[in-house]
């Protein structure tokens, strides 16, 4: 089970993603989002994933929703019945009820997207798009900006290991970070532009980004199945929401 | 591969004609390169040599179409490449595309890590990157990969991540990139520099089966030595000019034991000691190295030899303590001092005086120290130069200064022969020297055996895991 989830085009995740977070956004029922969410991390659990999707989705969705309650919870000016009042601030039950509404399809997106990052091979979306009919451009656009962080995330460990050895950047606690920030920010980003600068003309002479017909030796399975899938979740990501949002005939 | 109007059919049975007259960096005030001709055959193996800043990577880049910039850089000459006639004059340079340009003659730099591509996942996609952007299809791909892999064994690389390669593994890589893209020249850059004996028997076996195929060879080298049995054609590179090698000119290099060996057999403590440690990264498989014995007394210097990829830079790093033991016990009893391999990853400043005085306390006595330090490592001369400036040979002195204006008594050093000229040389055994003078010890890792045996007390060889 975990293969066959790791081993979907990455086109495929992408879809059902698109269409799993425009039909809970247009349908904006609390049970098909809790739904959704508990969907979400019964895959990354069968990926092997959920405790990283876990920490990731409280981290994001934790400070989101802390905020979405000061906004409609605590300052809220409708007539509903109070929940708790701590003197001229009080929470409403209409102001809870619209933050955690707001804060469920917020979730919705955050869980969803968080899942299809951890679950797709960057390596793989990039072969994908280079093999799909799409412009050579763009799959040099994602491999630059796929690529970009972590190549800057060597650099700079590599930086922090010559600052080591002369003593520099290495105390500890907050004032330790900050003062590791600010030595290697600079030559991060001066020897950044150096090896995009020296390297470029190499990829260049490799004939990246290619100009016309290219080939990926990387294989990335597909089958008619998933294309087909692919197609009606498009399609439903379209129908759908509009089905659910648009007044037809007959509606008051 | 270049404009129209400057583009000519010409007929001629070599690989390459080149007239240059001059050329030129925007901004300088000299000819880096001027009166140099050069004719290359099928097969013909051309080796030129010349002292670190002679200008062997600027004479590449001309080679390979990356030089001269559109608009910045000047050049005069003729290039006759593919049965194509290229003009450049101070007035007005083609537009060249290095692409084109690269299918008819490829470089390889001396950072051979420049060539990878780093936004594929493993060797074999890197070995077939050029490949794969001209289209070609995936089973003769797979063909070339076990072609090229099994003529230079690398076989056991071709599912690792090319950005954790060690840095003879990583030439070998973008060596055989090159070759698989199957240009009728390359140009190679120091393609010997960090391999190991057996990889450079492999690399010399695959340079005569290239050439054997038709494929001009031009190598761009310190020494002609390893070269003088193949090569057809010996060159020097000096005064921006190119001159025939007379065989007695050719690398002087020097080298002799240095001193200090009897404060080693009289010295008890020592100061690092490694006791059945165990080295290895994070997330890694398997360790690096295991049950790693080795002890280092004040007065010696000791070599550390090994194929590529045994673990030599682990080995100083952990002696360094850029990294942890996950096993075994580690003893560093005196300061230590570490030359980085590549010396770009150990230069982030704006001049060689600045870097050299990184970090160091403000009105301390070790910032007094830095303009003895550039006058030590004949460094004055480029103080306010920014290091990405110089060249490599200087870049890896100023690297050292920047360990030695700590005086360490412990003097770690990777590769430390590498990419130095004869002077540089020179000036690196005078540094051992002095450090084994001052009770210090020196532990270095390097695939120049000749070094070896000339520089080291005794060899630790690392065994393959």
């Amino acid at each position: 089970m975990k293969r066959r989830i790791t081993q979907l085009h990455p086109f495929t995740v992408l879809c059902l993603a698109v269409f799993t977070v425009a039909v809970a956004t247009a349908a904006s029922v609390w049970w098909l989002s809790c739904a959704v969410i508990v969907m979400c991390l019964a895959i990354g659990a069968v990926a092997g994933k959920a405790r990283k999707l876990a920490a990731l989705s409280g981290a994001i969705m934790l400070p989101t929703l802390l905020s979405l309650l000061m906004i409609h919870g605590l300052a809220s000016r409708d007539s509903s019945p109070v929940i708790a009042a701590w003197g001229p601030i009080s929470l409403t039950r209409g102001g809870a009820e619209v933050a955690m509404m707001l804060a469920l399809r917020t979730a919705v997106l955050v869980v969803v997207g968080l899942l299809c990052g951890l679950l797709i091979d960057k390596h793989q979306l990039v072969a994908a798009i280079d093999l799909s009919p799409a412009p050579p451009q763009a799959g040099y656009l994602l491999a630059s900006t796929l690529f970009l962080l972590p190549q800057m995330m060597e650099k700079q460990h590599a930086i922090g290991e010559a600052q080591a050895l002369r003593k520099a950047g290495t105390g500890r606690g907050l004032a330790g970070w900050l003062q590791r920030l600010r030595l290697r920010a600079v030559p991060l980003v001066l020897s950044s532009v150096q090896d995009a600068h020296d390297r470029s003309v190499h990829l260049a002479a490799r004939g990246f980004p290619a100009r016309g017909e290219h080939s990926r030796l990387r294989q990335v399975a597909d089958s008619q199945i998933q294309r087909g899938v692919r197609w009606v979740a498009l399609l439903c990501s379209v129908l759908v929401p509009a089905a659910i949002l648009v007044p037809f005939g007959g509606a008051a | 591969m270049m404009d129209m109007e400057h583009r000519a059919p010409v007929e001629s049975t070599s690989a390459l004609h080149l007239r240059l007259g001059s050329f030129r960096y925007a901004d300088a005030d000299h000819d880096t390169l001027r009166a140099i001709e050069l004719e290359l055959s099928p097969g013909s193996l051309t080796v030129i040599s010349g002292d670190s800043g002679s200008g062997k990577s600027t004479f590449g880049g001309v080679l390979a179409g990356m030089l001269p910039r559109q608009g910045a850089d000047s050049c005069e000459g003729t290039f006759i490449l593919a049965g194509q006639r290229i003009d450049y004059s101070p007035e007005h340079s083609p537009r060249i595309d290095v692409a084109g340009w690269a299918r008819h003659l490829g470089l390889l730099p001396q950072d051979a890590g420049l060539y990878l591509s780093r936004i594929r996942q493993t060797v074999a996609e890197e070995l077939v990157f050029a490949r794969e952007n001209e289209g070609m299809p995936r089973k003769e791909m797979t063909e070339l990969i076990t072609e090229f892999s099994t003529r230079l064994s690398l076989e056991h690389l071709l599912e690792r991540d090319p950005s954790k390669l060690s840095g003879g593994q990583e030439r070998l890589v973008a060596l055989t990139a090159l070759s698989a893209a199957n240009p009728s020249i390359i140009v190679l850059d120091e393609p010997l520099a960090g391999l190991d004996s057996t990889a450079t028997a492999t690399v010399t076996a695959m340079i005569t089966r290239l050439r054997a195929a038709g494929t001009a060879l031009v190598v761009l080298t310190r020494t002609t030595e390893a070269w003088e049995a193949e090569a057809e054609t010996l060159l020097t590179l000096a005064d921006g000019t190119l001159r025939p090698a007379t065989r007695t000119a050719r690398t002087a290099a020097s080298s002799s034991k240095p001193s200090g060996f009897a404060a080693a057999a009289a010295s008890e403590k020592p100061l690092l000691a490694f006791a059945g440690v165990q080295l290895g990264y994070k997330g890694a498989s398997a360790p690096v190295i295991s049950d790693l014995d080795l002890e280092v007394r004040a007065g010696e210097c000791v070599g550390l030899a090994g194929a590529n990829g045994t673990g030599k830079t682990t080995l100083l790093k952990a002696a360094a303590g850029l990294l942890k033991p996950i096993a075994g016990k580690l003893r560093v009893t005196a300061e230590s001092g570490m030359l980085l391999q590549n010396p770009s990853d150990q230069l982030f400043e704006r001049t060689v005086t600045r870097e050299i005085a990184f970090g160091l306390p403000k009105k301390g006595l070790q910032r007094a120290r830095v303009p003895r330090i550039l006058e030590q490592l004949g460094l004055a001369s480029c103080a306010q130069t920014h290091p990405y400036e110089l060249p490599a040979s200087a870049r890896r002195l100023v690297a050292l200064a920047t360990v030695l204006v700590r005086e360490p008594r412990l003097l770690l050093l990777d590769e430390p022969t590498e990419a130095l000229d004869p002077a540089g040389l020179q000036i690196l055994n005078e540094v051992i020297d002095s450090v084994l003078e001052r009770g210090g010890a020196v532990l270095f890792s390097s695939h120049d055996e000749r070094f070896i045996a000339r520089t080291a007390h005794r060899v630790h060889r690392m065994p393959r895991q």
